[in-house]
This record gives structure tokens, sequence and C-alpha cells, in this order.
């Protein structure tokens, strides 16, 4: 151990000296935000343009398909998205494929929209049926029969007695999916719901879907965007900062832009000086 | 005899239920000649919701049942599976009173809150320090592969963090290049590759070829 340099004690720094690194930067910009600008890459923007359209009383679902471990990456995009679903007069049925805890999640997006949810009625312009099994099979059944799977809200309120669900059973007369992801039940509104125009009258249009996933998942949505099967696609907290910055409606994916930065830097910096250490003793081990 | 029965029956359920649903799947509900198709395939459908939901259930006894084992074997991780039937009956007790009076008990809702709810985004957070510590050791430059792997993955580093365009505009330009193109034909490759796959298993399936899905009955 006497015999190494500073190069070979870099090769074999202590996992710990790493996190105490990345904590201490991480609590830099919260105690002091440097809030840098973002720039808006094509998917966020195909997205805001996608729900910008939505007319008055026009229904979205919101599919909760995350759970409360993914909040950093996909809540600020689902609680700004329905901050526009509202402000563009849109009418919200959310549910979950296959996330228990999705009661949190959905609680969590009302504290976040006090202004929202004080001034929408529950059964008139939202409404929320809660958890269903993680299976393909209940979305193309939900595309024809939306009673089968849920005949009543979590309220216990019967489906048939919903003010918003009087002339709704299926997919023929949603507009949007918005699914918010860490798998790919995004694709089966995709296969199910958006691409079976023969489940569909010749005067209806299948509704369309978005992504609000986690970023680890962007690559792999990336090409159902660039193919067309998702009209938007929000990747993680930078894709949620693109959409606050877009919707002007700033939550926390824009407050974690500083965070993502510095560890990024700084993750950026670890790699180009293991790299420097590695070339340095690589000499000496020959 | 009975083997062969067994194994006949789940060829033709298989087969019927499977040309049930790729009817429904491309020719919708209304299937020439077949008059009430779409209820056909929609009862099937509600049919596989029942058996998920009767599944979780199965779960639920199949966890007892492990976790009852390790606490009467008193084995060394009998102390953990003692917590897990501990807060199982608690959260159980808690679910059924709320399901009967429509009364959420504040125990019911603090466990949730205050345990799960910073367990599951403690988790995922912690995973940021170990991949800190990981792209250290790993992401160096040993071979020419391995160094246009990391230099397409700084790009993609820089274009997702706000300070990369901030240090150079270029940063976000060849990252979203990465994101956008770049990466796009691979990800398709294994996306159709995989529905080929799919397709011929499902086939194999169909016309009793694919072992594994039958050999428990056989």
């Amino acid at each position: 151990m006497s015999g190494q340099n500073i190069w070979d004690k870099l090769q074999n720094v202590d996992r710990r000296v790493f996190y105490w690194i990345l904590f201490v930067a991480l609590t830099v910009p919260f105690l002091s935000p440097i809030g840098l600008p973002i720039t808006i890459t094509p998917s966020s923007q195909a997205f805001y343009d996608g729900i910008k359209t939505i007319e008055k009383g026009e229904v979205v679902v919101l599919s909760i398909n995350s759970g409360v471990s993914a909040w950093g990456d996909c809540l600020p995009a689902m609680v700004a998205s329905v901050h526009k679903v509202y402000d563009q007069g849109g009418k919200l049925i959310v549910w979950s494929i296959g996330y228990t805890d999705v009661d949190i999640t959905w609680a969590k997006i009302k504290e976040k929209l006090p202004d929202v949810f004080s001034k929408w009625k529950e059964g008139e312009d939202y409404v929320y049926f809660g958890y269903s099994p993680p299976q393909e099979t209940n979305v193309a059944l939900l595309r024809d029969n939306i009673r089968a799977i849920y005949p009543k809200d979590v309220r216990g309120v019967a489906t048939d007695q919903i003010p918003l669900m009087k002339d709704i059973n299926g997919a023929n007369k949603i507009k949007f999916v918005l699914s918010s992801d860490t798998g790919d039940a995004q694709m089966y509104y995709v296969r199910q719901w958006k691409n079976g125009p023969v489940n569909y009258e010749k005067t209806e249009k299948p509704p369309t879907v978005a992504e609000l996933g986690i970023a680890m998942n962007k690559s792999g949505d990336m090409a159902y965007f660039l193919s067309g099967d998702l009209f938007g696609l929000v990747a993680g907290s930078r894709g949620a900062a693109e959409l606050e910055a877009l919707t002007g409606y700033k939550g926390d994916a824009t407050i974690t832009m500083d965070s993502i930065s510095v560890s990024h830097i700084l993750l950026v910096l670890a790699i180009i000086l293991t790299n420097i250490s590695m070339f340095a003793t690589r000499g000496n081990k020959k | 005899m009975s083997q062969i029965y067994k194994r006949e029956m789940v060829f033709i359920v298989t087969g019927v239920v499977a040309l049930v649903m790729m009817l429904d799947y491309f020719f919708g509900k209304n299937i020439p000649g077949i008059s009430g198709a779409g209820n056909i395939s929609s009862t099937l459908q509600t049919w596989a919701l029942i058996i998920q939901l009767m599944a979780i259930g199965l779960g639920a006894i199949n966890l007892i049942q492990v976790h009852y084992r390790q606490i009467s074997r008193k084995t060394n991780m009998a102390v953990y599976s003692a917590w897990f039937m501990g807060f199982f009956a608690l959260l159980l007790l808690l679910g059924f009173y709320k399901l009967a009076t429509g009364v959420e008990l504040y125990p019911y809702t603090w466990i949730f809150k205050n345990v799960y709810v910073s367990l599951g985004t403690t988790l995922y957070a912690i995973t940021g320090f170990y991949i800190f510590s990981a792209a250290y050791r790993a992401f160096r430059a040993r071979n020419i592969d391995a160094a246009i792997l990391l230099i397409g993955g700084i790009f993609v580093l820089l274009a997702n963090a706000p300070i990369g365009e901030v240090i150079w505009g270029g940063f976000p330009l060849i990252g979203n290049w990465f994101n956008n193109v770049g990466q796009v034909p691979g990800m398709r490759t294994f996306t159709v590759v995989g529905a080929l796959g799919l397709l011929a298993f499902g086939f194999r399936a169909l016309i009793g070829k694919e072992r594994g899905f039958y050999s428990e009955v056989q």
C-alpha cells in the first residue's frame, strides 16, 4: 500500500467517499437554487402540442402505471398534465393497470393541485377508479367495456350513476390516454386502443396515446414516439421540467433540475478522473 | 389415457381461446358470419381478469406459507418473516375494517404514507448513489468499444442536465442525436426481433410444439 502513488489510490477509492461527495453536493442546490434554463426537446413539445388541443368537455384517461418509488420521475409530469387538462376544460378518468399503491399516487396528485381539485367536482369533472390487475387483456376489455372492470369507482358509486360516465363505456369516447409507466403498459394502449381501427365505428376516432415515463425507458419509448404510436413523450424529471416550462406550472421537476445538473456533472468528472488515473497507471502495471 | 385427455384438453382450450382473441383483434366485434363473437371475446377477457385476481389471493397465501415455514423452523430469516406476518395481519385487519365500514383508520393511512412511501422513494433514490460509485469503476476506456460507449454516455448525460448546455451548446445537440436517432435503429431491431420471437412462440404453443408451456401437463 505504501508504494501506491496518487493515481493508484484514485483507482481504488472507497465507495463511501463517492456517497458522501454526492450527498454533500446534492444539498448545495437545495440550499442555494441555481435555476439554469432548459431547452425543450421535440418529444415534450409534441406532448404539449397534443394536450393543448383538448377542448372543453373532452375526456382524457390518466393511466397511473407507476408506483411511489418512481415519483421522482413520473409524478411531476402527471401533476403538470392534470393541471393542463383542467386548464383546457377537459375531463379526466383515472385508473391504474397493475399498481396497488395507486391510491397514494392519486392522493399526492390531488394534494399538489389544491386549486384544481377545489373547483373540479368528483364524478362530474373527474372520476377515480383505482387498481386493476397488470395484464394487457384488461386494457383490451377496457376498450369495449369499462364497466366490466370497474362496475363502481373507489368511493363505491356505481359507474352507471356517475354523471361523467353516463355516455362512456369504452375507448371510443376518449380523446387521449396519458400513460405514466415504469414498464410497458403504454404499449397495451397502443396495441389495444390506438392500433385497432376495426373496433371502432367509421365515424369514431381511436384515442391516441402519450407516455409520461421514467428516464430509463426513454430509449425504448423514443422508437414508438418516432413511429407515431405515441403522440408525445415526457421522459423522466427532465421531460417533466420541460412540460412545466411549457405549461407555466412550476412544480417539483423544475426544482429537481439543479440536482440533476450537479449529479450529472459530478458523474462526468468522476468518469474523467477514473480514466486519467487508469491511463496514468497503465504503464506501471505492465 | 387420462394424461392424453388432459393434454388434448389443454391444446383445445388454448387453441380456441387464441383463435377467438386473434379474430377479435384483427376483425373486431363484427366477424363476418359469426354473430356474438365480440361477446365471446369479452367474456374470455373477463375470465382472465377473475383468474388474475384469484392469482393475487393465491400469492398472498403462498407468502404466508413461506414466512410461516421460516418462523416455525427458526431460520436466520425468521425475524424478518415475523415482521412480515405482523404487518400483513395488521394491514389485512385495517383493510377489512375499511371494507366493512367505509372508514379508513388513521394507522392504515399512516403506514402507507410514512412507511411505504418513504421506503419506496428511498429505494429508488439510493440507486443514484450506487450508479455514481459503479460508474467510477466501470466506465473506463479499456478498449475502443468501451471508449465509444463512454463518449456517447457522456454526451447523453450532459444533454439531460441543463448545465451541459451552459458548458457547451453542442452537448444537447449531440446527446439528443444519440437519443433520438443513434439508438433508435438498435431499439427497433430489438422490438421487431422480440415480436417475431413472440409470434413463433405463440404459434408453437398453439400447435402444441412448445414444450415449456405444456410440460406441466405432459
